[in-house]
Order: structure tokens, then C-alpha cells, then sequence
């Protein structure tokens, strides 16, 4: 072993801050001294204890510790280094260093956590760690087996399956290494029908507009009308995900931990429901350190469905907003500024009022009129503004419900959503929806005389300017919803429809 | 609507106008005593007693005295520095006895418990035909239609509208009156000095429409009093003392709407109860009345014939004409027209009509735009009666 004395070892591993990878060198060199392990290069608890549980697999693997000062950096030594995933790098550094493995395999990158026995486990975000390291240059890749399927839907990047420590070193003598199939990709089941809905003819409406041109919307209507379910159905309605897209979808979701390692890759955007008493760190994101992707981000491409929208406190509401206007979230730690993408669609239910009974013909609200205003009052402003449709849901007629069903299936419908879709990409650019594209270039797809309509209707009706916007971009998915490429009158006067009434004076 | 500081100065007033050891100056501690801390005039009558002087007399005399001697005094060096602090918020104010005291009030006065001052913002009450529309601040859509259909009529016709200023059946049937010819005359619950309802009471709110039209809002109450539900009796004896007919439209089991027609039938007024719906909890105070013999108010000519006639010419409020000159497709308009003044949620009429929802809804915007269509939480109405 003496004769490897200044041999400096390095292997390269991957930090993920947020889903942005950094490159991280871990050095490992024999020093004289104590038969001590230094680790320095402003390592967490976790990345501290690598040292134990890397010293007692080795050991149970067969290998031999070093019986000098063993020193590992972990380089940059500015970067915060989070987690188990330094693990195997720090094996491998400690077999070239000590000569139990060729020199050759400096420079290898590898990832993974190592237990007591040697074996190699999955550490969350592996997708994107795969995708950063194949950024870096890296030709191949070691990764837990468990997880490899998911490492392996990156392209380009020789993924190296390995079980245990010992399997690791077969590899670097030269052994043949596995080969990771790829993941599969999922193929849906057929979710719930939109063909299942009775009645309903103005939700069904909206949910088909939402999901044409991806707009936010609003339900309210009394507790067990249907919200949660008309928000399913509009998850139906949207189209499956692009690979691309996808592999974000699951960067993301890898990186939380919401995602088992061998899942298969899943087209269907992703649907999240946070409970109401969500904290604005659950939902944005958050934790010690590096923070951790909230429910925002991990509806990427997909819904956010809010429920009861006016239980959630104002200040989580808030939080909101920023994220729907920009489609990604950005969380500000002492150590670290993360940034998530959250391109999501919100969909919001709502009572009508705090008892839920306003509007309702045979059964009178017991509400005084200034908590339905104060409770209406927590929706006001920005994040309204993004509502760009708001309808109310009422409870389906008894006789209705026994009747045969009234409505177009989920497949009818999520066609014409997708040739919506088609049409707002040509004229936009792939992936832009009606939602995001703004006011100035709405105006130059939309008739005159429907500007002016619509600017002396909100007038009229004592809405505010605020919704011009809000009406402009629904009358945009309306018209192509009928085929037509300019936005006529007729489209501005259905989107003005889309609108809340007053909750005190019906006027 | 002046704030607090100022009526604060109002109180102070109370104690720097009248002569001291007079009868006047202890009476004005009286007021002063009572507004601060009770602010009543329930208080004041109290403490008059208290202090030995006969109810009536101490009572005028010490709102004469202190609040209201020169309330419509032309010599301006003449009016005291409180009534100029009145007088700057807006509010006029007469006692029984003065020549604007409404005639209607003081008729049999005290007998019939009228109030011994009454405030008031914007024109003097007229003494016009006059219809009390009151009913429950929980309204149905049918309630409030109704109610602003019945004091519209009213209102063209020349009656003047009275009733409470609350939300729900009051405000519909003051917001229907106030542009027309008639009028309306909101009695509030509280004093002048008390924002309340707050949603009416906002700058550009019902209040504000309600003087800007020549309406009037009164009050017996003292500038600070608050609102509370013991004074709801008190507030509707004014409206049914101050109306010729009294329309209850929708009420539940204990609605003040009750307290109003009690009242008035006290007074030997008539009494008309709107029929409702049997399954809603707001049918129950109009069909009790109706139950004990009041007769039923199915529409505009019940509630004129009850006024003695129309007034002005015979037009009552038409609305757009059925077909026509209507902005709605013909079927839509009829389905409304059938459930005139039930509004029709936008799912009924898609479904009856066999209609997408989509035109439908652009229909509806033009017809809301052109006025023909209110829009509620419970859904579409017409705004006017069906032609």
C-alpha cells in the first residue's frame, strides 16, 4: 500500500441546488497520521456520516480501510453538499487512494448512498443528477441498480448499474458492466368520464375552455356539487406530456421523493391536491438547507387543484401569485437561492359563502352580508386577476341524475382541446398556452369592434379594467375552440359571461 | 359621512351652549351625560325622569334646547355652534311640533309612540302616497325581484318608497325607487354618525345614490348611536308610521318585517304580504300575515290599488316587451318570462332551451349590457315584469 502513497484520488458526483447540478470533485488522499478520516468542503450531517457508512461497507465488501490519515474534500468547498448521494463517490475515491482498484478509474462519476453491508441505495433526484453529470461530460454514470431504470431514460450517458460496493469494484477491475434499460413509458387507463358528468352545461363549458387554452379556473358552488370532480375530469382533458416535459415532471418529482425509483415514465401531467391548511413553504417549497420542491413545483405541467380556495390564510394565497405569473418559483435560503419550474394550471373551488348555501333558491344562506364580503374579499385583487374563469356549480337535479347521460364523452372533447392546443402553438410557439401570452400580442389576433365591445360591456356591467385581460385571453381560447382565427365580438361577449356575480345586491 | 371627531365636538358642543344654571344648561348635561356613554335616547328619557322633569317637556326641551332650536334657522349668527357641527355633516333635524316634522309621525302623536326628533340627510320626507317594502336581509332572488318590481311600479307612479335600509328585500326596493319619480326614504337603525350597512353606506354606495336623487335617509337616533337589534322595533314603527301601505315580502319566523306590519296595523294602515315560495324559510312572516287575513300582494296592481290609484298618469313601469324589441332569442325570453321574477340558473335555460352554453352566454351579456337582464347568484332574471 505504501507504494500508492500521493496517489490523489478523484471522483466526480453531482450537487443538485434545486434541479441546477454542480459538479462536486471529491479528493481523497492518504496523509501519515492517525488512521483518522478528515472530510472538509462544507459537508451536512449526512455527507459527515458518509465516512462511517462508507468505512464499515468497504470492510463488509471485503475491502481494507486505510490504516494512515485519510483526508477527502469535497470541492467546490463553497457549494452546500446535501444528502447520501456523495456516498459512492467517497467509496471510490478511498479504493483508488489506498490502490484497491486501478488508477484508471480517476475521474469516474458515480452516485449513490452505501449502506453497513455495502449495498447501494437510491438517493431522491437521480433523474436530474443523471441529466447534470451527462451536462458535465461525464461518459458514464455508477448508480444504484434499484434506481437505474429512472437514470436511464437519460440519453447519451452510460448508466452503470451497481448493487453493492463489491459489484463497483469487479467494474473498475474491467468486469462487464450491466446494461440499465431505460424505464418504460406509461400508458395511461382511461380516467374518469366526461360523459359521467349530468347536467352541469356551464361547468362543462369551462372545464372544456380551461383545458383548451390551459387558463386557471374557479369553481364555486355548495359543499358536494362536484368541484373536485369536474376538476378531474378537466385532467382528462389535457393532453399527454411530451418525453421532454415528462422527464421535468419527474426531475421533480424524483427530487422530493415523490417518486418510486422504478416507476415507469409517466406522460399524464401530474395532479396535485394540497389540503387546505397547506403552509406556504408546502406549497411553494421549502426546508433546512437546500429547499425542498412543494406542491407548486410538483404540479408542473400538470393541475393544481386548491380546494376550499377561501380557507387557505391570505398570506399562503399570496404566495400564489408570483408562481402563476412566471411559472417557476423561487425560494431564497441563507445558503442557497433555489429556483423550481412551476408551470401550472390552477384550479380553485370555492363556497359561495362561509355557510355555503348563497344563491340557493329553497334554502336561505345564513351569512351576514359582511362576512360574505369579507370572505369574497380574500380573492380580490392579482390573484383574481389570473382566475380567468370563475363559474358557479350547482348540485345536479335529482331527476337528472337518474336520466341517461346528457354530455359529450372525455375523448369527444379532449380532441377539440387538443386541436386547440395545435392551433395556439402554431400561431405562438410550441407550449404556449392562451394563459401566458400577453395582453399586446393578444390585441393583434382580436377584431376592433370586439375591443371596443368589450371595453364598454366591463364598463357597463361595473366591472372592473382589471378583467379586460382576464376577458381578452378567454375569447382568444373561445375563438379557436369555433375555428376562427380573429376574435370576434360574439367570442367577447361569452367571456365576459365567465365572471362571479355580485354576492350582496343582485343587480 | 362625518367620522368620529366630529361628532365628538357635537357632544362637547352639548355643554358649552347653553347658559349656565339655567334649565337648559342642566338639561344639556343630561343629553351630554347620555349620549357619551349610552348614547340613547332611551337614556335620556331616563335620566329626565331621574331628575324630575316631566318626560315630555324635558325632552323637548333639551333636544330643542341643545340640538336642535335653530335647526332651520336662516340668521346664521343665530345657530348655535352645535347645529353649525349638525348642520355640516348634512343633517337637519325636527321635533314633534315643528312644521317639518313629518305629518304622517305626528298624527295621534304620542299615542302612537313617534319619535320625538327625527334627523335626517338629504330632502324632507314628502308627503306623497307612501309604501313601506320591507322584508329580510337573507332574500332569495325572488324576494328581491319582487321587491324592486312592486317599488318600481310604485315609484313610477308617484308613491314614495319607504323601508330600512338593510340589506336584501330593503335595499332592492330602495334601489329600484331611487331614480324615479316617487322617490325613496331609508330609516336607519343607527344614527348619522354610523356607517351601517357598510356595503350601502361606502362612498358611491346606496346611501350616497339614494341623496344624490332627492331621497332622504332618517334617523331618530343620536349621531353615535350603533345599530343593535333592540333598536330594530323602534326603527320599523318609524316606517310603518311614516307609509300608507305596508308590503311584507319575504321574512322568516321572527323577521323584524313582523314588527313593521304590527305596527302599522296599529296605525290602521294596510298591511299586503307577499305569497313565496312554500319549501323557503323566508315564506314564513308573509304567509303568517297572510294566514291571519292580510290580504295577498300579487303584483303592482294590488299594491296601486291599495295606494288609492296611481298618481302620476297611468303608467306603471313596463318592461321590454315580450318579442321584439327584446335583445334575448325568443325562446330564452320566454322560459324567463315564464319564471318571472324567479331567476333561471344559466344550466336550466341551456338544458330547456337545447341551446350551447356558449352563444347562450354571449345572449346573456348583450341583454345584461342593454339592461334587460340582472344578473344574481342564483342566476338570470328579467329586470322588469314580462310585457
Amino acid at each position: 500500500m505504501g507504494a500508492n502513497h500521493g496517489v490523489l484520488a478523484t471522483v466526480h458526483g453531482v450537487a443538485l441546488v434545486g434541479l441546477e447540478p454542480y459538479r462536486v470533485t471529491v479528493e481523497a488522499s492518504l496523509a501519515s497520521g492517525l488512521p483518522t478520516l478528515r472530510l472538509v468542503g462544507l459537508p451536512d450531517a449526512a455527507v459527515r456520516e458518509a465516512g462511517d457508512r462508507v468505512k464499515t461497507g468497504l470492510q463488509r465488501s471485503g475491502f481494507v480501510w486505510p490504516g494512515e490519515r485519510l483526508v477527502v474534500n469535497l470541492a467546490p468547498a463553497d457549494l452546500p453538499k446535501v444528502g447520501t448521494a456523495f456516498d459512492l463517490p467517497l467509496a471510490i475515491a478511498v479504493l483508488i487512494a489506498t490502490g484497491q482498484v486501478p488508477r484508471s478509474a480517476i475521474g469516474t462519476w458515480a452516485c449513490g448512498e452505501v449502506g453497513l453491508d455495502g449495498s447501494i441505495r437510491a438517493v431522491p433526484g437521480l433523474l436530474p443528477i443523471t441529466a447534470g453529470a451527462r451536462g458535465f461530460g461525464a461518459g458514464r454514470l455508477f448508480v444504484p441498480d434499484v434506481a437505474a431504470r429512472e437514470a436511464a431514460l437519460v440519453s447519451d450517458i452510460e448508466v452503470v448499474p451497481v448493487h453493492d460496493l463489491a459489484e463497483v469494484g469487479r467494474v473498475l477491475h474491467g468486469a462487464r458492466p450491466r446494461v440499465a434499460e431505460p424505464a418504460a413509458i406509461a400508458t395511461p387507463g382511461p380516467g374518469p368520464d366526461l360523459a359521467e358528468v349530468r347536467g352541469q352545461h356551464l361547468a362543462r363549458r369551462a372545464v372544456e375552455i380551461a383545458a383548451a387554452g390551459g387558463h386557471h379556473l374557479l369553481l364555486s358552488g355548495p359543499p358536494g356539487c362536484g368541484k373536485t370532480m369536474l376538476a378531474h375530469r378537466l385532467h382528462g382533458l389535457l393532453p399527454m406530456l411530451e418525453v421532454p416535459a415528462a422527464m421535468e415532471v419527474a426531475a421533480v418529482h424524483s427530487l422530493a421523493g415523490e417518486r418510486a425509483p422504478d416507476a415507469p415514465l409517466s406522460l399524464v401531467p401530474p395532479m396535485r391536491e394540497p389540503h387546505h391548511t397547506v403552509s406556504s413553504a408546502g406549497l411553494i417549497g421549502g426546508g433546512s438547507g437546500v429547499p425542498r420542491p412543494g406542491e407548486l413545483p410538483l404540479a408542473h405541467h400538470g393541475l393544481l387543484l386548491m380546494d376550499e380556495l377561501l380557507e387557505t390564510p391570505r398570506f399562503v394565497l399570496d404566495a400564489l401569485r408570483q408562481p402563476l405569473e412566471r411559472g417557476s418559483v423561487i425560494i431564497t435560503r441563507a445558503r442557497a437561492r433555489v429556483t423550481y419550474p412551476a408551470r401550472v394550471q390552477l384550479v380553485a373551488a370555492t363556497n359561495p359563502c362561509p355557510c355555503g348555501e348563497l344563491g340557493n333558491p329553497t334554502r336561505s344562506c345564513s351569512c351576514r352580508p359582511d362576512a360574505i364580503e369579507r370572505y369574497r374579499a380574500r380573492l380580490s385583487g392579482p390573484l383574481l386577476d389570473r382566475l380567468d374563469l370563475q363559474v358557479e356549480v350547482w348540485p345536479v337535479e335529482r331527476d337528472q341524475l337518474v336520466g341517461p347521460p346528457d354530455g359529450e364523452s372525455t375523448v369527444v372533447v379532449a380532441r377539440r382541446v387538443a386541436e386547440v392546443r395545435h392551433r395556439a402553438a402554431e400561431r405562438w410557439g410550441s407550449g404556449v398556452l392562451s394563459r401566458d401570452v400577453p395582453a399586446a400580442t393578444l390585441r393583434r389576433s382580436v377584431r376592433g369592434a370586439a375591443l371596443r365591445a368589450l371595453a364598454s360591456d366591463l364598463e357597463q356591467l361595473g366591472a372592473s379594467a382589471r378583467g379586460f385581460d382576464r376577458c381578452l385571453r378567454v375569447a382568444r381560447t373561445l375563438a379557436d375552440l369555433a375555428g376562427d382565427d380573429v376574435v370576434d365580438v360574439e367570442h367577447v361577449q361569452e367571456a365576459v359571461a365567465y365572471r362571479l356575480s355580485s354576492p350582496v345586491m343582485a343587480t | 359621512m362625518s367620522g368620529g371627531r366630529g361628532w365628538d365636538l357635537l357632544v362637547e358642543g352639548c355643554t358649552t351652549v347653553a347658559a349656565p344654571g339655567t334649565d337648559a344648561e342642566l338639561l344639556a348635561r343630561v343629553v351630554a351625560w347620555a349620549v357619551r356613554p349610552r348614547r340613547s335616547l332611551e337614556a335620556i328619557r331616563r335620566s329626565c325622569r331621574d331628575a324630575g322633569a316631566t318626560l315630555l317637556r324635558a325632552e323637548t326641551a333639551a333636544i330643542r334646547d341643545v340640538v336642535a332650536d335653530h335647526v332651520d334657522a336662516d340668521d346664521a349668527a343665530a345657530a348655535t355652534p352645535l347645529v353649525q357641527m349638525w348642520a355640516a355633516a348634512g343633517v337637519r333635524a325636527a321635533l314633534v311640533g315643528d312644521a317639518t316634522y313629518p305629518v304622517r309621525l305626528a298624527e295621534g302623536w304620542p299615542e302612537t309612540d313617534g319619535p320625538t326628533l327625527l334627523a335626517w340627510r338629504g330632502a324632507a320626507v314628502p308627503d306623497v302616497p307612501t309604501v313601506a317594502i320591507v322584508g329580510a336581509r337573507r332574500a332569495t332572488g325572488y324576494g328581491t325581484a319582487v321587491a324592486a318590481w312592486l317599488s318600481e311600479a310604485a315609484a313610477a307612479a308617484g308613491a314614495h318608497v319607504v323601508s330600512g335600509g338593510a340589506v336584501g328585500v330593503d335595499a332592492a326596493a330602495h334601489a329600484a325607487a331611487v331614480e324615479l319619480p316617487g322617490g325613496t326614504t331609508v330609516v336607519l337603525g343607527c344614527g348619522h354618525g354610523v356607517a351601517y350597512p357598510r356595503p350601502h353606506a361606502r362612498p358611491g354606495g346606496l346611501f350616497d345614490r339614494v341623496i344624490d336623487h332627492g331621497g332622504t335617509l332618517a334617523s331618530e337616533l343620536l349621531p353615535q348611536e350603533p345599530p343593535h337589534a333592540g333598536q330594530v322595533r323602534a326603527r320599523n314603527r318609524i316606517v310603518a308610521g311614516l307609509a300608507d301601505v305596508v308590503v311584507v315580502v319575504e321574512g322568516g319566523e321572527r323577521s323584524g318585517a313582523l314588527l313593521t306590519a304590527g305596527a302599522a296595523a296599529e296605525r290602521g294602515r294596510t298591511v299586503l304580504a307577499v305569497p313565496g315560495d312554500v319549501r323557503a324559510d323566508g315564506s314564513v312572516a308573509p304567509h303568517r300575515l297572510l294566514s291571519e287575513g292580510v290580504a295577498p300582494c300579487t303584483g303592482p296592481p294590488d299594491l296601486l290599488q291599495a295606494l288609492g290609484g296611481p298618481r302620476r298618469g297611468e303608467t306603471v313601469a313596463r318592461g321590454v316587451a315580450a318579442g321584439g324589441l327584446s335583445t334575448l332569442p325568443d325562446d330564452v325570453h320566454a322560459l324567463l318570462a315564464a319564471r318571472w321574477p324567479r331567476p333561471v340558473r344559466i344550466d336550466e335555460l341551456a338544458r330547456t332551451t337545447a341551446r350551447a352554453v356558449g352563444p347562450l352566454l354571449a345572449a346573456v351579456t348583450r341583454a345584461r349590457v342593454a339592461g334587460e337582464l340582472a344578473d344574481g347568484p342564483e342566476g338570470v332574471r328579467l329586470r322588469r315584469a314580462p310585457g
